[in-house]
């Protein structure tokens, strides 16, 4: 039970993490260095899952994504497969709850990249997309790099949305903090124990590597 | 007069705090060849550069570069910034600081393969007496250096003009006589217009065969050469 927790983990968070990393980066660029309409309600909207408790994160999820979902019963439909009760529900929930971390850290360093960088990259004859791979993110990594490491430990304790989504099922969708709940709940104190000290520390980890990024920030 | 590249009819108004603050209402011409534009600070020299390079867009008028237009309200141009051809010399300097002294000069190389343009920049550098620090990144050049990388990347991505915007405020007194020397032949060299801002008398009145002042976002004196 620990090892299929502990794989099928890896697998969610790393999936999640890579999601998170491409589709922050660029929710990130359009919240730093673009003006729209509606700019202020997306922020707001990506926010919300940092303070939602994730079971309300959950339950909007099955609202969207469920076997009679607004967006899941079209897929249900036209595929006769759901994300409800999967591994890559876990994979969704676990993005939605820590693209939030990635976006704020990843955003603010972007934002701190001086404007005449990106200038003399345009007077140099690049574009929007050639300046900000080559020039902005750079720059930026550090506060992408630390984004990445939270939506990863985030990511890792996901358990509200999880469990409402993806449900609690061995093997298939039960995650490290679901092995842990069990494992307490059934009385299995030394499985507990031991999930719980692999799951600190990773997070130790995590602590100290933002910590680590974000201290030797020196490049602007 | 002599056949000028470049025109620039302008106007924008500033606010600041929703107030209208400065008025900036330009026209003048450049001539091929090295031209001073003085004037006190704040009268309008720095965003004058950046309304030709395009960084800011004038709320009315015309900008035209080597007969192609760059700016033109009344036909709704606006050439966007990396098409406009335009060198840019930041005041200070603008150098990415991730990158080496050689690989700023190669970015804006637009054609060739890598080691093509890593040979062109290390010429450009070795045009500008700086190749020895081609393998160092910015921050641990003398200003005197950075300036030089910065004209060398700017020359590189083979602009129709060079725009510097006070580029040796940041450079000891010593040091500025001698770059003065290189930057006008950089200019003969290279064949483009040069616009060089300054504040310092000295300089435009030893740069200035043409010479453009401003005050109060208004052209006073305008001496072109024959």
């Amino acid at each position: 039970m620990i090892w299929d927790a502990l794989k099928l983990s890896l697998l969610v968070v790393s999936v999640a993490t890579a999601i998170v990393g491409v589709i922050g980066l660029l929710f990130s660029y359009l919240l730093a260095k673009t003006n729209f309409r509606g700019k202020e309600f997306l922020d707001a909207a990506l926010t919300l899952p940092l303070v939602l408790p994730p079971t309300v994160t959950g339950y909007y999820l099955i609202v969207l994504l469920g076997r009679r979902g607004l967006i899941g019963s079209f897929l249900y439909d036209l595929t006769g497969w759901s994300v409800a009760f999967t591994w890559q529900g876990a994979v969704i929930a676990a993005v939605v709850v820590s693209l939030p971390l990635m976006i704020k850290a990843s955003r603010a360093s972007i934002e701190t990249v001086d404007p005449q960088y990106e200038m003399a990259s345009f007077t140099l004859g690049k574009g929007r997309i050639a300046t900000f791979l080559r020039v902005t993110l750079p720059l930026a990594r550090r506060g992408i790099y630390a984004g990445l490491v939270l939506a990863f430990a985030r990511a890792l304790g996901e358990f509200g949305a999880t469990l409402m989504i993806a449900g609690n099922i061995p093997g298939r969708t039960q995650t490290m903090p679901l092995a842990i709940y069990e494992a307490v709940a059934s009385g299995n104190e030394r499985q507990a124990q031991l999930l719980a000290l692999v799951l600190t520390g990773v997070s130790i980890a995590a602590v100290y590597f933002t910590n680590r990024l974000s201290h030797s920030e020196v490049h602007g | 007069m002599s056949r000028s590249m470049l025109t620039v009819e302008v106007t924008k108004q500033f606010f600041t705090k929703n107030k209208p603050s400065f008025a900036l209402d330009l026209s003048l011409a450049v001539g091929p060849g090295f031209t001073v534009l003085t004037g006190p600070s704040g009268s309008g020299k720095t965003t004058l550069l950046r309304l030709i390079a395009g960084i800011i867009a004038p709320d009315r008028g015309r900008i035209e570069l080597a007969s192609k237009v760059l700016f033109d309200s009344a036909n709704r141009i606006d050439r966007p910034i990396p098409g406009r051809h335009v060198g840019f010399v930041f005041q200070n300097y603008a150098l990415f600081p991730h990158m080496t002294a050689v690989q700023n000069v190669s970015y804006g190389i637009k054609s060739g393969t890598r080691s093509e343009k890593r040979d062109k920049a290390s010429e450009m550098l070795a045009l500008l007496h700086v190749d020895h620090v081609a393998l160092r990144t910015p921050s641990e050049l003398s200003g005197g250096e950075q300036q030089r990388v910065a004209l060398a990347r700017a020359l590189a991505s083979e602009p129709e003009i060079a725009l510097l915007d006070e580029p040796l405020s940041a450079v000891d007194v010593e040091t500025r006589g001698k770059l003065l020397d290189e930057i006008e032949a950089v200019q003969q060299r290279s064949g483009i217009p040069f616009i060089y801002v300054t504040h310092n008398e000295a300089e435009a009145e030893r740069l200035g065969q043409q010479r453009i002042t401003l005050q109060n976002g208004r052209v006073v004196e305008a001496k072109v050469s024959k």
